[in-house]
């Protein structure tokens, strides 16, 4: 079948059912991992890939693995992967964001020796070893020091497993047993899209599926440029910082000029910061998936998610910028932190290039650590979102780069010896005007153990903004014991202990009436 | 046992099927009458007018809950919450609405901030770490009461593993507030996860009172006519009492489309098949469901109307692709079908009730698969004017109108695909090892499109296709569950005690003479969030048990872990006999009447052949397209069976 012969009908119903394939690994993932963050939060996402390592479809969990993962499936590309093999990476210099996201990566078959596709998971797993338990540490200089560095190594060869490899991994890190079967799950995952990729592909015969992979990045590429040229040639240029590097509190400035012409994105951002000494330095891959998802949210719901999204986005950093990490900067707070940041700037930029956004939401992932003897807990706290044109603001959600769920308070007190004193929306933190900013939330834990907690959080200083008149959310607070603590911080914890952490409200859009 | 009648409450019409004690069915179709359901139903019996006396039994699928909650009209309803988590309704899970588009917002939980009442306690799972007192239980009473609610739901945390608290509490308020109904969420439904099931509490209260006032009034009118008093189905499959089902409102959300899957198993049980996805296709949508050794497949959890229920469900996916779903061209020049649909009026053009926008059902006239008789309910179809709005979107996608009419078809069946391929993939059931059973007045007409897309060879038409749900209702046998907490490492678990778990359930279970018993524990690696079913009998001991979740867990995820095997609950279901069920070969009625005679008696008029495709069959109350390559023919229990030529 010749390309020009692929019509409407045939790609609507190639796009469900390679979406079907996405969304069934994610399943498979949550009913068989073990750790809250993945079962209970979903703190993970899966997609597949054709033989050319093109994105076809992503099950839509979490944006900042958007633009990311494609990235992951290039650096196995390059190791000449064979049938069958799986990969485990998280270097965020070869395919990977940040250390705790452990992404697999299966070469699947046809049953011979040519790769047809692959199938990937990215799940952000507890602990992978390093200075800090949960490995999201505040004040890391460099990579080694947030855990276990791994570039794209071969755990499965022709499905069989490598116990070695294996054992190396769960050897250097603090909870084997919790990650073994998260990993046995992720590996389940791969393994139920590699399964869904063959049936597909035997079932439309692969020069019929390769056409059908070409039409369907063509016009989610189509709708994306149709989009760009209604808004029509634009540009607009914004600013902004992070509240640290985690090392110092000196702020970190970023800035980004925008230019949509002629159906494509460009972003520059020339006067960003250059590397810095902490771990909010954030990958170039982290960078296009905050790309991706301003893009993607000015699209109408129904955009199929691949990689036709990427095609008109250009993207240009300074040699030296905290915004392309290079080996061996530390980057945990890069991908949950600087992606939002990111995210919030890109929005600033079209609203200044005269297109219509929300005003800005928590622009924070709140990310809260704790471990102790023999277990680690992480978890990240929605907050208020912007309010628009169309109505007030949503209360306590997750905004921009992330969108995992809260673990249930009795799933976490039934796991760890933390008891959630108060888990409440945070009233009236939402900016005021026309339309009312999102409310945050408000968490309080008592640690009944001696542990540490690290805390990275962003807007603790500077307020999510208001738009059109409308005010400013709260800014967020970090609380030990009644003492505020810095956006960053790290504290060990004797028994009785209280960190409270207040979420950030959303801005107002529009004068209060 | 005299007739079985059950009657299905749909958005148009109210199904109506009767079966006798030897197995005879006879059906009635009347326009259903939403201000108050219960006067079709009455309509729909006196259309039938059984003898006094001859009626053994009414079964009743309802869509009153699921209309309450869809236009939030139910109950005043005041929560109490543990103090420090009152906010858990509006809280929710804390994922957004959309994940792109940034302005959605939920919808309203049913009870807001404002209606909440904060009690002082607290319960970790090693026990209580603050008691809850006298003068606190009396200040709660005092507090509920100045709001004067007609329902008090109580959500404590951690009260699935230790309830006393709010059982307490509700004794507390139920003595001082008499008239209200208190709903504690551990009764509703004990399980882990305060969200879900304070969302669950809430949901029951807010329907209790409705769904009560209604079965009154209903069975008020039966009574009247020396009828006996209606068995509601829940969305499990199973059948309540009018007494539980007042008790069980939440559960009452999905009642009608689970008779449809329950009646799709019936009749694929009598034609001898055991594995069946079922597609019942309407006006406005289409339900995908899973039928697995015989019995429908039931899950816990989804959502109804935006208002979270995670109470077993029959497993029914719903997407918007029916007769009336809407064809239009999107800004990347691309053909879509739905999800705004033409409903009933204007309806789709064929109509000429005013419509103007294609719809699925003006393509499949434009194709020639349904003539101007094929719709019941006094509807004469336009074909001119539909074939005319096809040309007109196929000019805009410069393509045939032929063309166009069969991409906008195989659009909706792409969706409906989707759907079907959800419901059995995603549960590790191949599709092409099952029969597609397919029904409602759309199903038989998409059947082979649908077929061929998942790589199934069979599909079965039921007898009675247009009537499906009711005839389910009248068949299903009674079912009543009951459930236990365990969390207990399997392997520490002996013969002794799994027999006890057993038997306490099935005594609590069956209040019906000689039930079958269906025992299930739900076990999990230690640490995982998910259970898997295991079925147990009195003879298994805990290491047998722990045996058969690692082959389960293997089959299913591919994967078994050396970690202590936990098990979480016990769940036993106790069903009455199954009723009789023969039916025989379909004679043609007028009126919308049809009726079947037993398999064998001669019928006259009406006989059916083998059908080779591509030819169009009109049955009584749905048409059927059999495609090229494909084969029907008529079942011994009437209705047919297509067949792909090898």
């Amino acid at each position: 079948m010749t390309r020009a012969a692929f019509d409407p009908l045939a790609l609507s119903v190639m796009s469900n059912a390679v979406a079907m394939i996405a969304e069934e690994m994610g399943t498979v993932l949550e009913r068989g991992a073990l750790s809250p963050n993945i079962r209970e939060r979903r703190d993970a996402s899966a997609a597949i890939f054709d033989a050319a390592g093109r994105m076809i479809a992503q099950a839509a969990h979490i944006p900042v693995h958007l633009g990311a993962m494609p990235e992951s499936v290039r650096a196995v590309i390059a190791r000449q992967p064979g049938a069958g093999d799986v990969f485990l990476l998280n270097s965020p210099f070869d395919g990977g964001s940040h250390l705790p996201d452990l992404t697999m990566v299966e070469a699947v078959s046809a049953g011979g020796t040519r790769i047809i596709g692959y199938a990937a998971v990215r799940a952000h797993h507890a602990d992978v070893g390093g200075m800090s338990p949960g490995s999201m540490p505040q004040g890391a200089v460099e990579l080694v020091q947030e855990g276990l560095h791994l570039p794209p190594i071969r755990l499965v060869r022709a499905g069989r497993l490598d116990d070695s490899l294996l054992e190396l991994v769960l050897a250097n890190v603090r909870t084997p047993d919790e990650r073994r079967g998260d990993l046995e799950a992720q590996r389940a995952a791969c393994g139920a899209g590699a399964d869904g990729w063959r049936a597909l592909v035997s079932r439309e015969g692969a020069a019929r599926m390769r056409a059908a992979c070409d039409a369907l990045l063509d016009y989610t590429e189509r709708r994306v440029r149709a989009r760009l040229r209604e808004i029509g040639d634009a540009e607009g240029s914004a600013s902004d910082i992070l509240e640290g590097d985690g090392v110092s509190e000196a702020p970190v400035p970023l800035a980004v000029r925008l230019r949509i012409r002629r159906g494509a994105f460009s972003l520059d951002f020339s006067g960003s910061s250059p590397r810095v000494r902490g771990n909010v330095n954030a990958p170039k891959a982290v960078v296009r998936a905050a790309a991706v998802f301003v893009l993607r949210s000015l699209l109408d719901d129904d955009v199929p998610v691949n990689e036709g999204i990427a095609r008109p986005i250009a993207i240009v950093t300074p040699d030296d910028c905290v915004l392309d990490a290079r080996w061996p900067s530390a980057v945990a707070a890069g991908n949950v932190e600087t992606s939002q940041r990111v995210a919030d700037l890109l929005f600033a930029a079209l609203a200044d290039a005269g297109v219509p956004v929300p005003a800005q939401g928590q622009g924070t992932m709140n990310n809260i650590t704790f471990g102790g003897d023999g277990w680690t807990f992480y978890e990240t706290l929605g907050g208020g979102q912007g309010a628009s044109v169309r109505g007030p603001g949503p209360s306590a959600v997750h905004v921009g780069m992330s969108n995992t769920r809260n673990t249930p308070v009795e799933a976490l007190e039934r796991a760890y010896p933390i008891e959630v004193e108060t888990y409440a929306v945070r009233r009236g933190s939402g900016g005021s005007g026309a339309h009312r900013g999102g409310d945050g939330v408000v968490r309080v834990y008592r640690v009944r153990e001696r542990c540490t907690v690290t805390i990275l959080s962003e807007r603790r200083l500077r307020a999510p903004r208001g738009a059109m008149g409308g005010g400013d959310g709260a800014t967020g607070i970090n609380r030990l014991n009644g003492k505020a603590l810095p956006s960053k911080c790290r504290a060990e914890l004797s028994p009785g202990d209280v960190v409270e952490i207040q979420t950030p409200g959303g801005g107002g859009w529009g004068a209060p009436r | 046992m005299g007739i079985s009648i059950g009657v299905d409450v749909g958005g148009t019409f109210t199904d109506l099927a009767a079966v006798d004690a030897r197995g005879r069915v006879v059906t009635r179709k009347v326009l259903s009458t939403p201000l108050d359901q219960s006067d079709g139903v009455a309509a729909a019996i006196d259309a039938l007018s059984p003898a006094r006396g001859t009626v053994g039994r009414i079964a009743h699928g309802t869509t009153v809950v699921t209309n309450l909650l869809l236009e939030r009209t139910g109950a005043s309803v005041v929560l109490c919450s543990t103090r420090g988590v009152t906010d858990l309704p509006e809280l929710r899970r804390q994922e957004r609405a959309a994940l792109y588009n940034l302005s959605l917002d939920h919808p309203p939980p049913l009870v807001g901030n404002s209606r909440v009442v904060a009690v002082h306690e607290r319960v970790a799972p090693s026990g209580v770490t603050i008691a809850l007192t006298d003068a606190e239980e009396d200040r709660v009473a005092r507090a509920v009461a100045a709001y004067a609610p007609e329902v008090v739901v109580i959500s404590l945390l951690h009260a699935y593993s230790n309830d006393a608290h709010e059982r307490r509490l509700a004794a507390a308020i139920s003595r001082r507030l008499p008239g209200a109904d208190v709903v504690t969420a551990a009764s509703v439904l004990p399980e882990i996860r305060e969200y879900e099931r304070t969302a669950t509490a809430l949901a029951e209260g807010y329907a209790r009172p409705r769904v009560r006032r209604y079965l009154g009034r209903l069975s008020q009118r039966l009574r009247a006519r020396g009828l006996p008093s209606p068995v509601v189905m829940t969305s499990g499959g199973g059948m309540l009492t009018l007494d539980d089902a007042g008790e069980c409102a939440a559960s009452l959300a999905l009642s009608g489309p689970a008779g449809g899957v329950v009646g799709a198993a019936a009749v694929m049980r009598a034609a001898g098949f055991r594995d069946a996805l079922t597609v019942d296709i309407g006006g406005t949508s289409a339900d995908a469901g899973l039928i697995v050794g015989g019995e429908p497949l039931v899950e816990a959890g989804g959502s109804v109307a935006g208002v979270p229920i995670a109470l077993p469900r029959v497993l029914v996916e719903t997407v918007s692709a029916g007769g009336g779903s809407v064809a239009w061209v999107d800004g990347g020049g691309a053909l879509r079908v739905g999800p705004h649909s033409a409903g009933a009026r204007p309806g789709p053009v064929a109509f000429g009730f005013g419509g103007t926008e294609p719809t699925v059902t003006d393509a499949q006239i434009a194709l020639g698969h349904l003539d101007a008789a094929a719709l019941s309910g006094g509807v004469r179809l336009d074909a001119a004017a539909a074939r005319e709005a096809i040309a007109n979107l196929a000019r805009r996608l410069g393509a045939t109108p032929a063309r166009t009419a069969a991409a906008i078809v195989a659009i909706a069946d792409a969706s409906v695909a989707r759907a079907l391929r959800r419901v059995s993939v995603q549960r590790g059931v191949d599709p092409r090892r099952c029969v597609l059973v397919a029904f409602g007045g759309g199903g038989p007409l998409h059947a082979c499109a649908l077929a061929e897309s998942l790589g199934m060879r069979r599909i079965l038409v039921p007898p009675h296709a247009g009537v499906l749900s009711a005839l389910g209702l009248a068949i299903a046998p009674e079912r009543r569950e009951a459930a236990s907490s365990v969390m207990r490492d399997a392997r520490g678990i002996s013969r002794r005690e799994l027999a006890a778990i057993l038997r306490d359930l099935a005594g609590r279970a069956a209040a019906m003479p000689r039930p079958r018993i269906e025992a299930r524990l739900r076990v999990r690696y230690q640490g995982q969030g998910y259970e898997l079913d295991v079925p147990f009998r009195a003879s298994d001991d805990g290491a047998a048990v722990a045996r058969r979740f690692a082959a389960l867990h293997d089959a299913r995820y591919g994967f078994t872990l050396d970690r202590t095997v936990e098990v979480v609950a016990a769940r036993v279901a106790a069903m009455g006999p199954r009723l009789p069920l023969r039916l025989g070969r379909r004679q043609r009625a007028s009126d919308g009447r049809s009726s079947s005679s037993a398999p064998g008696a001669e019928s006259g008029g009406f006989r059916q052949r083998m059908t080779r495709g591509p030819r169009v069959v009109t049955l009584g109350d749905a048409t059927m397209v059999v495609a090229r390559g494909w084969t029907a023919r008529p079942l011994p229990i009437g209705g047919w069976l297509v067949e792909r030529a090898r």
